[in-house]
């Protein structure tokens, strides 16, 4: 069979495009892989004190001997080692490297954001482990202990200018979708972050307009800090490997545009039957019932990009998990959105369907997404194919099923609890024994999920360690072009 | 009034007024710039012709896309 070969001008072109992208990755490849290894580190760290939180709850006698252990200080640490250490991280990973490559521009002063992972690293340092030493906050979302926040501010005031400074320097004129998640992240966090801070601890407002401003800043961490970046992830990462464009890109843009619009409205659904306003909570499940517009332009243009190519799925490891994490998006906004009326609420809330809900997000949408990125841009960085599919499998199965299982056993449970709270003639004791077959799964879950996460650590510390093949197509071409494979369909 | 509240009113009145000021430039400099003027090439700006559409760019190690495909029973 004779060999096809490309068109002189247009072997030209690859060679030079691959270059140019090549050059761009290099650029940023260490301080993307600084926060990246960070929030692997901290992703460990996360999952050994879920665990511990987790087994408390069915065995109370379990590691009782200590103060730094008990319930409230694990639970907390475990929410900042994931929250600012891993997901942020992985974010703030993936900002810096997906505004890079869509902005065509290199990346200027690298050493500063070494600077900021430091920072970062010692905020969340001094969060975790001042928690455990008892020095927590008892507000959500903000438990860090005060000297951390500092911390963060400075290393988010870096990351923020240099993302900005990227796209200032940008070589391609057209600001893809991507970018205007990442813009849009990296604006609102930190003026979240700076005004939560602000109006609790450092000029506290009295009353309830504390636990109005928690609320906002607890809900909006996940809608206006994690979602954009995830979403802006997935609408690179998903084209980009199937080699497909969005099925409409106005649909994105509308996406985009409405979840500017609405987002910020929703927190107040927390404290619905609270002692606040009632124009407050009324608004917010609006705004929350106005999020069925960018969640169903997400998903129609997800699943519409996908159509026909889903046998890829099959292939690639960053797929699978972007889809993964792209389907649970749909499914936790619907559901977040429903828990907004009253009458869901009613029997939602002060349960264990409330975490279900919160791991749906954080995680079978915002972390399998970072897993799924993290899969298409490390051995991008590295030049260094990952070392075993084995263990990308071990991973994604154990965090599939894991995340699956623990949503149904605390989202079931968590329901029926709730509606045996609310009848009088029901004895508190029996409930508490009643949810706790479900907490024992949720253990279970959380076993299953931390074996992933090992697996996935092995890995990526095998691939930073040089153990991978190099590739022979260049660093971005990761397609072996001369490879042989022994015929039938590849094992799940 | 007392100086929370005063602090909590600049903060509210603030953010409304960067925040919808900055989505206002934002949208404006958008449509001056065109960037909502051809919505086909939006979406493939981030192929190149290292990776062009058609292309597969993400495989398990060791597996070539193409190959898979060509010899899969489905």
């Amino acid at each position: 069979m004779p060999v096809m070969t490309a068109p002189e001008p247009v072997r030209h072109d690859r060679v030079k495009s691959a270059a140019e992208r090549a050059a761009i990755d290099a650029s940023c490849r260490g301080p993307v892989l600084v926060f990246a290894s960070s929030a692997v580190f901290w992703l460990l760290m996360g999952s050994m004190l879920a665990l511990i939180a987790s087994f408390k709850l069915h065995i109370p006698y379990f590691l009782t001997g200590s103060p730094e252990l008990t319930f409230g200080r694990v639970r907390m640490a475990h929410l900042q080692s994931v929250g600012i250490g891993w997901a942020s991280l992985a974010a703030v990973a993936a900002c810096l490297w997906l505004m890079c490559r869509l902005s065509r521009a290199e990346l200027m002063y690298p050493k500063m954001l070494y600077l900021a992972g430091a920072l970062w690293n010692i905020g969340v340092f001094l969060a975790v482990f001042g928690i455990i030493f008892g020095a927590g906050q008892s507000v959500e979302w903000l438990d860090a202990p005060p000297y951390a926040p500092p911390f963060f501010v400075a290393a988010l005031g870096i990351v923020s200018a240099w993302t900005v400074a990227v796209f200032r320097r940008r070589r391609e004129p057209h600001l893809y979708v991507t970018q205007w998640y990442i813009l849009g992240a990296i604006f609102w966090f930190p003026w979240l972050y700076l005004v939560a801070q602000f109006t609790i601890f450092w000029a506290p407002v009295t009353g309830v307009v504390q636990p109005i401003v928690n609320w906002w800043f607890g809900h909006n961490v996940l809608g206006l800090w994690f979602t954009p970046v995830a979403l802006g992830s997935a609408y690179y990462l998903i084209p980009k490997i199937i080699g497909r464009p969005i099925h409409s890109y106005y649909l994105s843009i509308i996406g985009f545009w409405s979840l500017a619009l609405f987002y910020s409205w929703a927190g107040m659904h927390h404290l619905i039957g609270g002692p606040i306003p009632a124009w407050l909570a009324t608004a917010s499940t609006v705004g929350s019932m106005m999020m069925f517009i960018p969640v169903l332009a997400v998903a129609i243009n997800h699943h519409m990009t996908l159509l026909g190519h889903f046998h890829r799925l099959r292939y690639s490891p960053a797929l699978r998990f972007t889809v993964f994490g792209a389907i649970a998006y749909t499914l936790v906004s619907f559901q977040g959105s429903l828990m907004a009326l009253k009458e869901v609420s009613k029997t939602a809330h002060f349960t264990h369907y409330i975490v279900a809900h919160a791991h749906l997000g954080a995680y079978a949408f915002v972390t399998m997404i970072f897993f799924g990125l993290f899969y298409y841009m490390i051995p991008r960085l590295t030049g260094r194919e990952w070392v075993s599919s084995v263990l990308i499998r071990i991973h994604f199965w154990c965090a599939a099923v894991g995340i699956t299982t623990y949503f149904a056993a605390l989202s079931i449970g968590g329901w029926w609890q709730g509606r045996m709270m609310n009848n009088p003639d029901i004895p508190f004791a029996r409930i508490v024994m009643y949810t706790q077959p479900h907490l024992l799964t949720r253990s279970l879950a959380g076993l299953l999920l931390t074996t992933g996460h090992i697996a996935f650590a092995i890995s990526f510390v095998m691939n930073l360690a040089g153990w991978g093949k190099q590739r022979s197509g260049g660093p971005t071409l990761f397609v072996e072009p001369q490879a042989t494979y022994p015929p039938g369909p590849p094992s799940l | 009034m007392t100086p929370p509240d005063i602090a909590l009113l600049a903060t509210v009145v603030g953010s409304i007024v960067l925040f919808g000021g900055a989505a206002a430039i934002a949208l404006g400099w958008a449509f001056r710039d065109g960037q909502f003027d051809n919505f086909d090439q939006g979406s493939k700006s981030i192929f190149g012709p290292d990776e062009p559409v058609g292309e597969a760019t993400d495989a398990f190690p060791g597996i070539n896309v193409e190959v898979e495909e060509a010899t899969a029973p489905w």
